[in-house]
C-alpha cells in the first residue's frame, strides 16, 4: 500500500509543477548553500589547524610516558638507555597515515650575548627531516634556516635577538643544566632569525641541530625527547595517535598525543567555530518549514473537493494524513536531490580553486603568517551534509503534520460543496 | 581573713606564674643564644675554603671540587677545580649581581639574581643557602622542644617557628644540637602542613682555624615536588628519616679545608680575576 | 477610474478575505526577519565575545604603556603617576563613560615564586582588584579560594598549574622574589639592575583559565604591595582598558593619544598590542562575512518562496478582476498595495518576535553545550554560552533588506498578473 501511496504522492506533486518547482528551488538552493558553507568551514578549520600546528607543534607527538607536560630533560624515549632513533623514526614514517616524522630534543637555558642574557627554550632538530613536518623555515626574516653546513649555527626569534642585542653572525653562549647535572655551555653562532608573529616563539625559542643540543645536554645520540609527526589527514589526528600508541607500545613504552591535547586552545576555537554551522542549520530548517507548510497548505486547500471526494468514497483520515505526509516527504526528497546536484559543482570549485578573499583587507590575514592565507579551500564534510539531510527529512515530516491534520479533518460533505 | 588568704593565694599564684614566665624567657634566651651560635658557625669577616660537593640524584651522580672565597656577605668567588670538564668554571657574586665564567666558551655570562634561589649546579642547596648569613634568630621564634638522649647522645632540640612577617617558605624548622659541645646534629625543614621537606645532617666535627665545626653536611630531599609519585621509583617516605646510605637523592658538602678571617683583597672579587 | 487610494483599500480588504492564509504568509515572512535578526545577533555577539575573551586575557581593547614597552618588555619602563590619573579621569569622563567598561592599572614584573617544595619563574601582575575584575577574566575563573579582596593588603592568586608545580593550596606560604626597579636616569652598567627583593605571600585563590601559559606562570597581587616590592611608589607598567564594544577600540585609542600628546607613552589598540589575536579575529570576521551573506541568501529564498507562491496562485482572482473591468495598471497597483500591506504586517510581527528572541539571547545567551556532546572538550577558553548583540544599524538594515526583497519580488507577479490573459486565468483548474 505504501508504495502506491508514494507513487500517488509523487504524482500529486507534479500536478502543479510551478508551485512544486518554486518550493523545490527554494529548499534545494538552501541545501546547496548549506553544503557550500559546511565545505568551506571544514576547509577553514583544516587550514587553521595546520597553521597552528605547522610552525613548531606538530600534528602528533610521541613522548616517553612521563615526559609531558613538565618536559624533564632526563625523560627520554626509551629511558636512560635511549633507543635506535633512526629505526624508530623510520618505523613511524612507515605507517600509511604518516606523511613524515622527525626526531627532536628539548632543553631550557640561558642565551647569553655580550651584555644581555635571556631564558629561552632550546629545540634540537635534524634540519631536512624537520622541514618536512613544520614550516618555520618559511618564516625567516634574516639570515638562513639551519643547514647541515653549520653545526654550531642556531636560529632564534627576532624579538629574542633584539632583547639580547645580537645580529646574524653574532656569537652567543648557551647555558643549560645538562642531563648529568653539569652545566652545559658552549659557543654558537646566530645563523638566522625568524618572525612568526607569536610572541612566545619570537621571544623564547632557539632552534639548533639535534646533535649539537645533545652534545650540550650531555645526552648520547640515542636519547631524544620526542618524535614529531605530520599526518596526511590532520582531521584524523586523534585516531591516528591512538593507533600509533598501540603499535609502538609493543616495543617501546610511549605516549602518543594528537594536537588537540597539545594545543587545547586551538582545539577549543575549532569547536567553537562549529557554532556557526549550527546557526545556519537552524535557518535552513526554518526555510524548509516555511516552504513545505506553505506548499502543502496551498495544495490541500486547492484540492479540498478532491480530498472530500476521496474521503467520501472510503479513504480513511489516517490515509489522508499519510498521503499528505508522503507528498511532503517527496518534496523534501526531491529538493535534496536538486540541492545536491546544484551544490556538487560548488563543492568541486571550492576544493580545487578555493575562494579568494584576498581582494580586500582580509588578505592581510596572510601577512602575520600564523593564520590562513587569502585563498580558502574547501573540504568535504560528509557528516554535516548528512546531518542536514536528515534534519531536513525530520523537518519535512513535522511541517507536513499541520496541513495533513487539517486535511484529515475535512468533512466530506462540506468539502464536496466547495467550488 | 578569708579575702586575705585568697589574695595571698592569688599573689603566690601570680608570682609562681611570673617566675615560670621568667624562667621560660630565660630558656628562650638561652635557646636563642645557642641557635645563634650554631647559625654563626661558618660566619666570619672573610673565609677561604676548599669544598667537595657530592650530588646523588636518581639518574646521575657527580662530585665537584671547588674553592670558595668570601668577604662579608656580599662578595663571593667560587672556582671549580674538578671534574675536568668543569674545571676553571667560576662564579662571582658582588652585591646582587652574579657572573658566571665559562672556560670552554671563554665567556663571562651575566646571571639574573633570582638564580640565587634555584638549585645550584643541580644540587639540593641553593646559592642562597651557601652564601647567605643565616637569619634564623631574626626570622624565627625559638623554643626548646626536647632535651635528652637520642642515639646515645645527649641532645637538645629547638623548634623554630617563623615570625608572622618573616619571608620564609617553611612552616617550622627543628634544630638538634649536642649538649656537650653545642654542635648541630640535624636540621629539619617542614612545610606548613607539618610535612618534612628537607633534612640537613651534620657530622665529622673537627677543629679548623680555631673553631669546632661539622665538616660534613648532607642535605636530603624528602619529596620530589612536581614529579608524579611512582615515576621516579624512589621517593623517600615523608617524615621518615632514612639512613645516609639508603638515601636516593641528596647532596653532601665536605669541607676539606677552611680558614676564617683571613685577609682577602677586594680585588679578588673582580671580573678580571674571574677569568683566571 | 478608481483612485489609487481606493485600490489600496481594496488591496487591504483582499488580504482579510482569507485571514488564515494572510496571517500564515505574514508569519512566514515575519519569521524570515526574525531568523535574520537572531542569527545576525548571535553571529555578531559571538564574534565580539571572541575578541572580548582574547583581550580579557591580555591587556584589554586599548592599552596605555610607557613608550617602547611593547617592543622591549623592560620592567624599568613605567608610566608616571600623573599620566595614570589623567588617563583614568579621561576614561571615566562623561564623554567616554558609557563606552568604557573597565580601566585597570597594572604593574608587571617577572620573578621567582618559591614554596617549601619547589620554585618557578612567574610573571607578576600588581592590580587593583575592583578594577581588574572589570577588565580581566582571571577573577572570574577562580576555582578554589577567592579572588583578591578590595581591601586586602597582601595575598596572591595563582594559576592551577602553578599551584600544582609548587604543591601549594589555599593559605599556603609562598615567597616571591624579584628585582627592584632601577630608578630612571641612573643607568645600570650591566644587567644587575636594582636589588633583589622578596616578600611573603599567602595564596588567597587559585584560578584556571585553560590557557597553559597563564595557569602555569601568572600571579596577581594587590598593586600597592607590588609597588612596595619593586620600589616604585605610584607608577605602573600599563593601564588596560576594556570597552563595551570592540568597534570603539580605534576611536578610544585616538582620543587617548590626543589627550596624552607629548607624553612618552604608547597607546595601542588591541590589534597592535596582541597581533596574533588580531589575526585570529580577522579570520573570524571573514567567517562572519561569509555567514552573513549565506544567512541573507537563505532568508531571501524563504521570502521568495512565500510570496511567489501566494501571488501566483491568484491568477484566477486576478483574471476575474480584469474581466470586471480593472485595467492592468490598476490591477498592478492593487497587488503592490496588498504586498506592501502584507509586508508591513510581516515586518511588524517579525520585529516583535525577533527583538524579543534577541533580547532573550542577549541576556540568557545560547548555551552551545546543547549542541555539543560529551566527546568534545569543554570550552575552557571560550565561553560555551554565546550572547547575542544587535546594533541598531543591523536591525535597520535587516528590516530594510527584508522589506526590499519582499517588495521587489512581488513586482514580478504584479506585472505578470497585470498582463494575465483573460481566458487562461479564468480556467477553474
Amino acid at each position: 500500500m505504501s508504495g502506491r501511496l508514494l507513487w500517488l504522492a509523487w504524482r500529486n506533486l507534479w500536478r502543479n509543477p510551478r508551485r512544486t518547482l518554486i518550493a523545490m528551488a527554494a529548499i534545494g538552493l538552501g541545501y546547496a548553500m548549506l553544503l557550500f558553507v559546511a565545505c568551506l568551514m571544514a576547509g577553514l578549520r583544516q587550514q587553521m589547524i595546520e597553521s597552528g600546528t605547522g610552525l613548531v607543534l606538530s600534528d602528533v607527538e610521541v613522548h616517553a610516558p612521563s615526559y609531558y607536560p613538565d618536559r624533564p630533560t632526563d625523560q627520554t624515549l626509551g629511558g636512560r638507555n635511549g633507543t635506535e632513533v633512526s629505526a624508530l623514526v623510520a618505523a613511524i614514517a612507515a605507517d600509511p597515515r604518516v606523511q613524515a616524522a622527525s626526531p627532536r630534543v628539548y632543553g631550557y637555558g640561558l642565551v647569553s650575548a655580550t651584555h644581555q642574557s635571556a631564558g629561552a627554550q632550546l629545540l634540537g632538530v635534524v634540519s631536512d627531516q624537520e622541514q618536512k613536518i613544520t614550516v618555520l623555515q618559511t618564516r625567516m626574516v634574516k639570515g638562513s634556516y639551519l643547514t647541515g653546513r653549520m653545526p654550531k649555527g642556531i636560529v632564534m626569534g627576532d624579538k629574542l635577538a633584539t632583547t639580547i642585542g645580537v645580529e646574524v653572525g653574532s656569537e652567543i653562549v648557551l647555558l643549560t643544566p645538562a642531563a648529568d647535572g653539569s652545566t652545559g655551555n658552549d659557543l654558537y653562532t646566530v645563523a638566522g632569525m625568524f618572525h612568526t608573529g607569536l610572541d612566545v616563539m619570537d621571544r623564547g625559542l632557539v632552534l639548533m641541530s639535534l646533535a649539537s643540543l645533545q652534545e650540550l645536554l650531555r645526552l648520547p645520540p640515542g636519547r631524544i625527547h620526542e618524535v614529531g609527526i605530520k599526518l596526511h589527514d590532520i582531521a584524523a589526528a586523534t585516531t591516528a595517535a591512538a593507533a600509533l600508541e598501540a603499535q609502538l607500545n609493543k616495543t617501546l613504552p610511549v605516549r602518543v598525543r594528537a594536537w588537540p591535547e597539545l594545543a587545547p586552545e586551538l582545539a577549543d576555537y575549532v569547536q567553537f567555530n562549529r557554532r556557526v554551522t549550527f546557526i545556519l542549520f537552524f535557518i535552513f530548517f526554518l526555510l524548509a518549514v516555511m516552504g513545505i507548510v506553505n506548499t502543502m497548505l496551498m495544495a490541500i486547500i486547492e484540492r479540498t473537493r478532491e480530498l472530500g471526494m476521496l474521503m467520501a468514497v472510503g479513504m480513511r483520515p489516517v490515509q489522508v494524513v499519510g498521503l499528505i505526509v508522503a507528498e511532503a516527504a517527496s518534496l523534501a526528497g526531491a529538493s535534496l536531490v536538486l540541492g545536491a546536484a546544484l551544490g556538487t559543482p560548488l563543492l568541486w570549485y571550492l576544493q580545487v580553486h578555493g575562494l579568494n578573499m584576498g581582494g580586500d583587507h582580509r588578505g592581510a590575514v596572510s601577512l602575520a603568517g600564523v593564520v590562513v592565507g587569502p585563498l580558502w579551500y574547501g573540504r568535504q564534510d560528509f557528516t554535516a551534509y548528512t546531518q542536514a539531510a536528515l534534519g531536513l527529512a525530520v523537518t519535512a515530516l513535522v511541517s507536513a503534520l499541520y496541513p495533513a491534520l487539517r486535511a484529515a479533518r475535512f468533512r466530506p460533505t462540506e468539502a464536496l460543496r466547495k467550488v | 581573713m578569708r579575702w586575705q588568704k585568697g589574695s595571698v593565694a592569688i599573689c603566690l599564684g601570680l608570682t609562681w606564674l611570673s617566675l615560670g614566665q621568667v624562667s621560660q624567657a630565660a630558656d628562650d634566651q638561652r635557646a636563642r643564644e645557642i641557635v645563634d651560635r650554631v647559625a654563626r658557625l661558618f660566619a666570619s669577616q672573610s673565609s677561604i675554603a676548599t669544598v667537595e660537593m657530592q650530588i646523588t640524584k636518581e639518574d646521575w651522580q657527580r662530585k665537584i671540587s671547588m674553592q670558595f672565597w668570601s668577604l662579608g656577605e656580599s662578595n663571593i668567588l667560587i672556582r671549580i677545580r674538578r671534574p675536568q670538564e668543569d674545571a676553571g668554571t667560576a662564579i662571582l657574586k658582588v652585591g646582587s649581581k652574579i657572573w658566571y665564567y665559562l672556560p670552554k666558551a671563554n665567556r663571562t655570562v651575566n646571571m639574573p639574581a633570582s638564580m640565587m634561589m634555584t638549585s645550584w649546579m643541580g644540587s639540593h642547596f641553593t646559592l642562597n643557602d651557601l652564601v647567605k648569613e643565616s637569619r634564623l634568630t631574626n626570622d624565627y621564634v625559638i623554643a626548646t622542644s626536647f632535651e635528652g638522649q637520642r642515639d646515645g647522645v645527649a641532645v637538645s632540640e629547638y623548634t623554630l617557628t617563623p615570625k608572622p612577617a618573616a619571608v620564609v617558605v617553611w612552616g617550622k624548622i627543628t634544630l638538634e644540637i649536642r649538649q656537650a659541645d653545642l654542635m648541630p646534629v640535624r636540621q629539619r625543614y617542614y612545610d606548613e602542613d607539618g610535612k618534612l621537606v628537607r633534612e640537613l645532617t651534620f657530622s665529622e666535627y673537627k677543629t679548623v682555624s680555631g673553631r669546632l665545626i661539622p665538616t660534613r653536611l648532607v642535605m636530603q630531599s624528602m619529596d620530589k615536588a612536581g614529579k608524579k609519585a611512582g615515576a621516579s621509583g624512589g621517593v623517600l617516605a615523608q617524615g621518615v628519616m632514612r639512613p645516609l646510605d639508603q638515601a636516593v637523592e641528596q647532596t653532601t658538602i665536605t669541607y676539606e679545608d677552611i680558614a676564617f678571617d683571613v685577609p682577602i683583597s677586594e680585588g679578588t672579587f673582580s671580573l678580571e680575576n674571574l677569568k683566571q | 477610474m478608481m483612485g489609487v487610494l481606493l485600490l489600496v483599500k481594496i488591496g487591504w480588504r483582499n488580504l482579510w478575505r482569507n485571514p488564515r492564509g494572510t496571517l500564515l504568509t505574514a508569519l512566514a515572512l515575519g519569521l524570515g526577519l526574525t531568523m535574520l535578526l537572531i542569527s545576525l545577533g548571535l553571529l555578531d555577539g559571538s564574534h565580539e565575545q571572541m575578541v572580548g575573551n582574547g583581550v580579557r586575557f591580555g591587556s584589554g581593547h586599548v592599552v596605555i604603556q610607557a613608550q617602547g614597552y611593547q617592543d622591549t618588555g623592560s620592567p624599568e619602563l613605567l608610566l608616571p603617576a600623573p599620566i595614570v590619573s589623567t588617563t583614568g579621569e579621561f576614561l571615566h569622563s562623561e564623554a567616554l563613560k558609557h563606552v568604557v567598561r573597565g580601566v585597570s592599572p597594572r604593574l608587571l614584573a617577572s620573578g621567582l615564586l618559591s614554596s617549601a617544595a619547589n620554585a618557578s619563574g612567574v610573571s607578576m601582575m600588581g592590580v587593583i582588584p575592583k578594577e581588574e575584575r572589570a577588565v580581566s577574566l582571571i577573577p572570574q575563573r577562580i576555582v578554589e579560594g577567592n579572588y583578591l579582596n578590595d581591601d586586602q593588603q597582601s595575598g596572591v592568586v595563582i594559576g592551577a598549574e602553578l599551584a600544582r608545580n609548587l604543591a601549594v593550596k589555599i593559605g599556603s606560604k609562598v615567597v616571591f622574589m624579584t628585582q627592584a626597579v632601577q630608578p630612571r636616569g641612573t643607568k645600570a652598567t650591566d644587567a644587575g639592575g636594582g636589588e633583589m627583593q622578596s616578600t611573603l605571600l599567602r595564596v588567597t585563590g587559585i584560578f584556571r583559565t585553560g590557557v597553559q601559559a597563564i595557569d602555569a606562570h601568572v600571579i596577581q597581587l594587590p598593586l600597592p604591595e607590588a609597588q612596595a616590592l619593586l620600589g616604585v611608589t605610584d607608577r605602573v607598567t600599563q593601564v588596560a582598558v576594556l570597552l563595551e564594544r570592540e568597534g570603539d577600540s580605534l576611536m578610544v585609542a585616538r582620543a587617548l593619544r590626543k589627550q596624552l600628546t607629548g607624553a612618552p607613552v604608547e597607546v595601542l589598540p588591541w590589534r597592535e598590542s596582541m597581533p596574533p589575536l588580531a589575526q585570529l579575529f580577522l579570520l573570524d570576521e571573514a567567517f562572519n562575512y561569509v555567514m552573513n551573506g549565506v544567512v541573507l541568501a537563505m532568508v531571501g529564498l524563504g521570502i521568495l518562496n512565500t510570496i511567489l507562491m501566494r501571488v501566483l496562485e491568484r491568477r484566477y482572482e486576478f483574471g476575474l478582476c480584469s474581466a470586471l473591468g480593472l485595467r492592468p495598471v490598476q490591477l498592478a497597483v492593487m497587488i503592490i498595495g496588498e504586498s506592501l500591506a502584507l509586508t508591513a504586517i510581516s515586518l511588524a510581527l517579525g520585529l516583535v518576535l525577533g527583538l524579543s528572541a534577541q533580547h532573550y539571547f542577549a541576556t540568557a545567551g545560547l548555551d552551545l553545550r546543547w549542541f555539543f556532546h560529551s566527546s568534545l572538550p569543554t570550552a575552557l577558553v571560550f565561553d560555551p554560552i554565546i550572547y547575542s548583540r544587535l546594533s541598531l544599524t543591523r536591525i535597520a538594515s535587516s528590516v530594510g533588506i527584508v522589506f526590499l526583497t519582499a517588495t521587489v519580488i512581488s513586482f514580478y507577479p504584479a506585472l505578470k498578473a497585470a498582463r494575465t490573459k483573460l481566458p487562461g486565468a479564468l480556467k477553474v483548474f
